[in-house]
């Protein structure tokens, strides 16, 4: 074993909450130890070198979503990081996109609700509950595929690594595509194709995204964000082809007494 | 989203969808049409002679001229639906190319264990987005000169008792001054084409029973392939090589 490096971090500070403060990088030392994580290192410098730095940790084990932070530029969960994968200088910023609240810590909550609640991402039944009822049987394989979209942790990877969702406030990103997905999939929720049309296919939904690709390559959890998005193109596609013909060929007719014949 | 609610108005999103069709179909539409056009040039292999035969073939049967009229059309729109979607402010694309830089850049360059534990593939594809866009913008220039030269070529003999496209002053031109615009050319051509079908079939899921990295090694086997014929043809257009096929003619 080669002898234990002193790691460097330098970390994003500034606390929008005190007028005194301006944005800088502030310089951490530390001894590495063997299978140290992010999460363990910033316990670290907390306790034991800057009790005032901000930071989200909760389940430390990749579930819960709150670490995600951007270390040397990517965007990755900090408690599934190890600090032996990493150069000895290692550079932690918050997540871009959404609300600062200090430092590391950035207000993912917020923005997960407002894009849940602008996609409605719940289930639209109009049948009444019967809670004696037996739950309804689907497909094994559709559960699956639901399953799959329900894994996302909501970290905001996806969100910080996109291009667009950097430049763009209105558009849902990934992380809203792959809701929406979950919503349209499932059976039991009634919306029809028409009604999800002016939510998903428009720039603020799917057709918003350009094909950067770097949402599936940051995702912790590895969630199929390109199959998802593209299952989402064919499907506004498909379900607006018959009304496009039909404005070309009424377009037609329209222009078809104005030329002689 | 009222789920009795059906009559929600659809007008702007309809018309997003359809920007997203034509940049996506005008985009391979060239794309296909520009590996035909390699074929078409690829013809001054065979020496001055096959070339001119399939530039006058191609003129005198009306073919050429609708031709390079829909081909120019389609380079416009292209241009235009697919610029919708560069970032307007430059604060935006500074952002964008930050992004996009750290993300290609090794972010885990692990002195201890050699492969990264963390879920972080290399990432290519943004960066490469903001290559499509500086392609696309030295083709909108180089590219319309092109067209436009090849227009007037098209279209002069019908006016008059001149020669349309012919070897003799393609290799002329390309001799004296077009080579190292031609050259540019080429390559921004077939490294916007590539990338950009292959990022067409991500997007629709074309791929879906192939990987990802197998629609990148495509990606990569097309780009190469063009690119070297592109240069062969090239070279022997300004007469740096001999014509290789030209025997089969004589």
């Amino acid at each position: 074993m080669s002898e234990a490096r002193t790691l460097v971090f330098e970390i994003f500070r500034y606390n929008p909450q005190d007028p005194d403060t301006a944005p800088h990088i502030q310089r951490f030392e530390m001894r590495e130890e063997p299978h140290l994580t992010l999460y363990l290192a910033l316990n670290y410098i907390r306790e034991n070198l800057d009790p005032s730095l901000q930071f989200d940790f909760a389940c430390r084990s990749a579930v819960c979503g709150s670490c995600a932070m951007i270390v040397n530029g990517r965007p990755v969960l900090a408690c599934r990081t190890r600090t032996a994968d990493l150069a000895n200088t290692i550079r932690l910023q918050p997540l871009p996109v959404f609300e600062l609240i200090g430092d590391l810590s950035v207000d993912t909550g917020r923005w997960f609700r407002g894009m849940a609640e602008k996609v409605e991402a719940w289930i639209h039944s109009n049948e009444p509950f019967d809670p004696s009822a037996p739950e309804e049987r689907m497909e094994d394989e559709l559960a699956r595929t639901i399953y799959e979209s329900e894994r996302c942790i909501e970290c905001g990877c996806c969100v910080a690594g996109c291009g667009v969702a950097l430049t763009r406030d209105d558009f849902v990103g990934p992380a809203g595509l792959n809701r929406i997905a979950r919503f349209m999939l499932d059976p039991r929720d009634q919306r029809e194709d028409a009604e999800w049309f002016e939510v998903v296919s428009s720039d603020e939904g799917v057709f918003g995204c350009i094909g950067l690709m770097a949402c599936q390559d940051v995702c912790p959890k590895e969630l199929p964000l390109l199959e998802v998005h593209a299952y989402l193109r064919r499907k506004m596609l498909l379900s607006k082809a018959p009304d496009l013909l039909k404005n070309i060929s009424a377009r037609r007719k329209e222009s078809a007494p104005k030329t002689p014949s | 989203m009222n789920v009795a609610d059906t009559s929600a108005s659809t007008r702007g999103s309809s018309r997003e969808l359809w920007f997203e069709i034509v940049s996506g179909g005008s985009g391979l539409a060239l794309a296909l049409f520009m590996w035909g056009h390699m074929f078409l040039v690829g013809t001054i292999l065979f020496g001055e002679r096959g070339f001119d035969w399939l530039a006058g073939g191609l003129e005198k049967l009306y073919i050429a001229q609708p031709t390079i009229v829909i081909i120019f059309i389609l380079f416009l729109v292209h241009a235009v639906f697919a610029s919708r979607k560069i970032p307007l402010q430059l604060r935006e694309r500074k952002a964008m190319m930050k992004l996009a830089g750290n993300l290609r850049a090794v972010a885990f360059a692990s002195p201890n264990t050699a492969a990264p534990s963390v879920g972080t593939r290399p990432h290519l594809e943004s960066w490469l987005w903001i290559w499509q866009v500086r392609t696309g913008m030295v083709m909108l220039i180089l590219g319309t000169a092109h067209l436009v030269l090849i227009t007037v070529d098209i279209f002069t003999p019908m006016f008059g008792e001149v020669a349309g496209i012919e070897a003799s002053s393609s290799m002329a031109r390309v001799r004296e001054w077009l080579m190292l615009p031609y050259a540019v050319l080429l390559l921004c051509v077939e490294f916007h084409a590539g990338v950009g079908l292959y990022r067409l079939a991500v997007k629709w899921g074309f791929g879906a029973k192939l990987s990802r990295a197998a629609l990148w090694r495509i990606e990569k086997l097309i780009f190469w392939t063009f690119l070297g014929l592109g240069i062969v043809i090239l070279l022997v257009l300004a007469a740096w090589l001999p014509p290789p096929f030209a025997f089969m003619l004589e």
